[in-house]
């Protein structure tokens, strides 16, 4: 790599991490935290009510979509949705009638064996809603969003310049030097290359998913305009008769997946589906594909399968960034584990600044080249 | 590879396993995955350990 390159890189590296270095540590704090909402949730008391008794058939669906029905009877439901991790639990979107998106509608959880509903909370009267919608969007909504997904791809660029600019300046020192006698710069700098070298894999990884998971509405906004506009555009017959109930279009959507299960249904008239058709969702059973959906589309009024569709592949990547950003899929101990990277990641952020805020103030180039040759005589020392 | 990405190469495939890992399967996929995520942390641990000035603590 030539000398000119390698000033390229470290100033590529310098200014995508100071960017995203305030927004990255609000991430840290938040993310560090929300690893273990469920067991927040649980010592908070705001978990809700899906026990199950074993062997006790669920209520059918649609007695649990006129039960929610009747928190607000001038909602109608859009979204009926199986928690993938807990069976007792259903999700259904009530919003307003004649609407194709989902504003202004409120979620109802219902427990699948008794009926038991309650009304989810908005995000700010609990403590993990609070924390997820300051880690999703800053509390400004979908500018706030994307405004994190550009600082999640400016940290993904930060690891990878990081990791350019590490093997040159540790051509001459020992893997994991720290070399805290010789001033806070440099041991700064050498817990920066320690730490980020060790766990940029994750951090890669965690802040890819993360930047892919912020642009979700756009991701899901064209797989909507695009897939399953065309799907719904092949069978555009108008609605005459008397809809089939939800547990009709359920069955035959599973039918039409032999083994996979529920994941949700759309009603007709929604973004997800057209105006005769339910959409419904299934996914597998193992860790891998209960992240994977497939589509069918079920007539309204006669209950056929009209066409079936796997997801888009941007859709398979949405959907298997979820576990690869929260951690969630391998028990306490990954939780665990994901916690102390996030922490690690916090001090690599930290560390990284302190370097910068202590660095010479000359700033011509053969100061840094300086700085280089300071670090290889530290080798010898 | 240079003596420089070694260490660095190995501990981002044990990453690369351990992340993988949970999601393949349970059992011992679960344990490959602790097990894989969990050596980059102990090099960092370790090498602060030994390194941290004893003198001023």
């Amino acid at each position: 790599m030539t000398p000119a390159s390698l000033r390229g890189w470290r100033l590529v590296h310098r200014w995508t991490s100071l960017i995203c270095s305030v927004n990255l540590l609000i991430l840290c704090v938040t993310g560090l935290i929300l690893v273990f909402h469920h067991e927040i949730q649980h010592l908070m008391g705001e978990e809700l009510d899906t026990t199950r008794t074993e062997g006790q058939a669920h209520l059918p669906l649609q007695s649990l979509v006129d039960i929610a029905r009747k928190t607000d009877p001038a909602l109608v439901p859009k979204l009926f949705s199986v928690d993938p991790d807990d069976a007792g639990g259903n999700y259904i979107y009530l919003g307003a009638p004649g609407l194709r998106d989902f504003e202004d509608g409120r979620w109802v959880v219902l427990n699948t064996q008794t009926g038991a509903n309650q009304v989810l909370k908005p995000p700010e009267e609990t403590l993990t809603g609070f924390l997820l919608k300051l880690h999703v969007d800053l509390f400004t909504g979908f500018p706030g969003q994307m405004f994190v997904g550009v600082m999640g791809i400016l940290f993904v660029v930060s690891t990878v310049s990081g990791l350019v600019v590490y093997g040159p300046f540790m051509k001459k020192l020992a893997f994991g030097l720290l070399r805290f006698g010789r001033g806070p710069r440099i041991a700064n700098i050498d817990l920066h290359n320690l730490f980020g070298v060790a766990t940029l894999t994750w951090a890669f990884v965690v802040g890819l998913t993360g930047a892919i998971l912020s642009f979700s509405p756009l991701i899901v906004s064209y797989w909507q305009n695009t897939e399953l506009v065309a799907m719904a555009a092949r069978h555009t017959e108008p609605m005459s008769g008397t809809p089939i109930s939800i547990d009709q279009a359920a069955q035959a959507g599973q039918a039409a997946f032999p083994g996979k299960d529920l994941a949700f249904i759309a009603y007709p008239g929604n973004n997800y589906s057209s105006d005769r058709h339910f959409s419904v969702m299934v996914r597998g059973h193992t860790e891998l594909t209960k992240r994977l959906l497939s589509v069918a589309l079920v007539d309204a009024e006669t209950g056929t399968v009209v066409e079936t569709a796997d997801t888009p592949w941007y859709m398979t990547v949405l959907l298997l960034s979820g576990p690869f950003h929260f951690g969630d899929y391998g028990g306490l101990p990954l939780q665990i584990l994901w916690a102390l990277f996030t922490i690690v990641t916090g001090v690599v952020t930290v560390t990284g600044f302190i370097a910068w805020v202590k660095r010479p103030r000359s700033r011509t180039a053969g100061a840094e080249e300086r700085a280089v040759a300071a670090s290889k005589e530290g080798s010898k020392a | 590879m240079t003596g420089v990405w070694c260490i660095p190469t190995a501990l981002a495939l044990l990453s690369l396993l351990g992340l993988a890992a949970a999601i393949l399967g349970d059992g011992v996929w679960h344990w490959i995955c602790w097990a894989g995520l969990s050596i980059p942390l102990l090099v960092c641990a370790a090498k602060l350990w030994r390194q941290w000035p004893r003198a001023m603590a």
